[in-house]
This record gives C-alpha cells, sequence and structure tokens, in this order.
C-alpha cells in the first residue's frame, strides 16, 4: 500500500474571503462554476454534486460528500466519494492584499489503484509545477 | 506505461532527467558528481530510465552520455491528472463568478 496521494492547487483572487467563502457556500453560486448540488452550510451534512457519468472509471456520475468543516471564513473541508473516490477535499482561504488566496487540497488518492493512477499524478508538487512543463515543453517541441 | 510511471516515481531518476533537461547531454560521472551516491547505484536509476526509453546511452571514448529522451512522457502527458486539470478549470470558472458578483 503506497501512500495516499494529494492535489494542491491554488489561485489568487482579487475578492475578499467573505465574499469567495459565499461562492464557496451558498448552493446556487456553487452550481455556477461547480456543479449542480444541495448543499448547505451545515456540519455534518451530506449532499451531492452531478455530473456527467463515466461508466469506464465505474462513476455513475454522483459525489457524494459530506460537510467535514466549516470554519468561515477560513477552511470548509468535504468529504468527496464517488465511483472508486474516497477522498477529502479542503478550502483554505488566506487574506492576501485586498484579495484572497484559495487553496484547494484534494487528498486521498489510492496510488495502488490503477483507475485511481490515471486520475492524478504522483509526483511532487515542485517538480510537477516546475520541472514538468518544461518537459512537456521539450515534447511540444519535437513536434 | 507502467514502466515509465515506475521511472518517474522515483526522486533521483526525476533530478536526473531535470539535469539533462538543463544541461543537456552528459557523461555519468558529470550527472554522478552531483549525487551524494556510489556509482552503481546512479548507474541503477539510469538503466531504469533508459529501460523506460527516458535516456540514451551513447559511448563516446571511455566515456558513456546520456541524453533525455522525452517521446515516452507523450502517453503520461496525455492522461496526467485530470483531476488537476479539472479543479483548474473550476477555480477559473470560480472567478468568473466572483467577478461578476456584486460586493455585500
Amino acid at each position: 500500500m503506497s501512500e495516499p496521494a494529494t492535489i494542491e492547487v491554488d489561485q489568487f483572487l482579487a475578492h475578499p474571503p467573505a465574499k469567495v467563502w459565499r461562492a464557496l457556500t451558498d448552493s446556487d453560486l456553487l452550481a455556477r462554476w461547480l456543479m449542480p448540488n444541495d448543499f448547505r452550510p451545515v456540519p455534518g451534512h451530506s449532499f451531492t454534486f452531478r455530473t456527467t457519468p463515466r461508466p469506464g472509471q465505474g462513476f455513475d456520475g454522483v459525489v457524494h460528500c459530506e460537510v467535514l468543516e466549516l470554519d468561515e471564513p477560513r477552511r470548509l473541508r468535504w468529504a468527496w466519494r464517488g465511483g472508486r473516490l474516497d477522498t477529502v477535499v479542503t478550502w483554505t482561504l488566506v487574506p492576501e492584499g485586498r484579495g484572497t488566496r484559495l487553496f484547494l487540497e484534494h487528498a486521498g488518492f489510492d496510488p495502488d489503484d490503477p483507475v485511481q493512477r490515471r486520475t492524478f499524478t504522483l509526483l511532487d508538487g515542485g517538480w510537477r509545477s516546475h520541472v514538468w512543463p518544461r518537459l512537456t515543453q521539450a515534447l511540444a517541441d519535437l513536434g | 506505461m507502467s514502466d515509465v510511471f515506475a521511472a518517474l516515481a522515483n526522486p533521483t531518476r526525476r533530478e536526473l532527467l531535470r539535469l539533462l533537461l538543463e544541461r543537456g547531454e552528459q557523461p555519468v560521472q558529470q550527472l554522478a558528481d552531483h549525487f551524494d551516491m556510489r556509482r552503481p547505484s546512479l548507474s541503477e536509476h539510469l538503466r531504469v530510465l533508459k529501460d523506460a526509453g527516458l535516456v540514451t546511452e551513447q559511448p563516446i571514448g571511455r566515456q558513456r552520455f546520456y541524453a533525455l529522451c522525452p517521446e515516452p512522457l507523450r502517453e503520461v502527458a496525455d492522461w496526467l491528472g485530470p483531476y488537476e486539470r479539472f479543479w483548474r478549470a473550476r477555480l477559473a470558472g470560480l472567478r468568473e463568478v466572483l467577478d461578476g458578483l456584486p460586493d455585500e
């Protein structure tokens, strides 16, 4: 059994944390940028996101979630289960200047599951963000 | 596929690829100088990379030169990180939603 792997993405948003928090915790707003859902900002609340089924990956299009943590306007954690995934999504909001740096961590991918292996990278973040793009550029230069 | 993936899974081998990417073709001793590692261990890593098709080996005089061969990365790139791409795309959507949302 290998260590579970994690995806980490962050982005600066030119909006205050309270507003970003609203887009993360209002069901209608969430639906506009993520997926249709029945989210409610209540710890322990079970909800679903619905998207296109991918039968080849054993995914029926429903992501079963649960609100694990709700710390307005700093941290939001969801259990994220669907297909073969049993993972946790954590949003962290950090004030930066007049805006917000939003960190996303999607953790718990099983590197031993060949299907899951196709859905993420085992490579560590620094290598992936600095070396990998240049490798793929070298690849693109090959034609 | 699995050979390429296994080759990339090791930090020493990723570092070797980085060195070959940044400094071009070089002899094994020059690569070895970069690592605090016995040369047989390094040769083993280079052999894994060679078996995966990620480096080529060429004897020049008494030295063996290694060069990066990125072609096998193509198949990795084709399926690498759909989830990461998913989230990056969604975060771009979030930015648009926020930009169109009045401040409270």
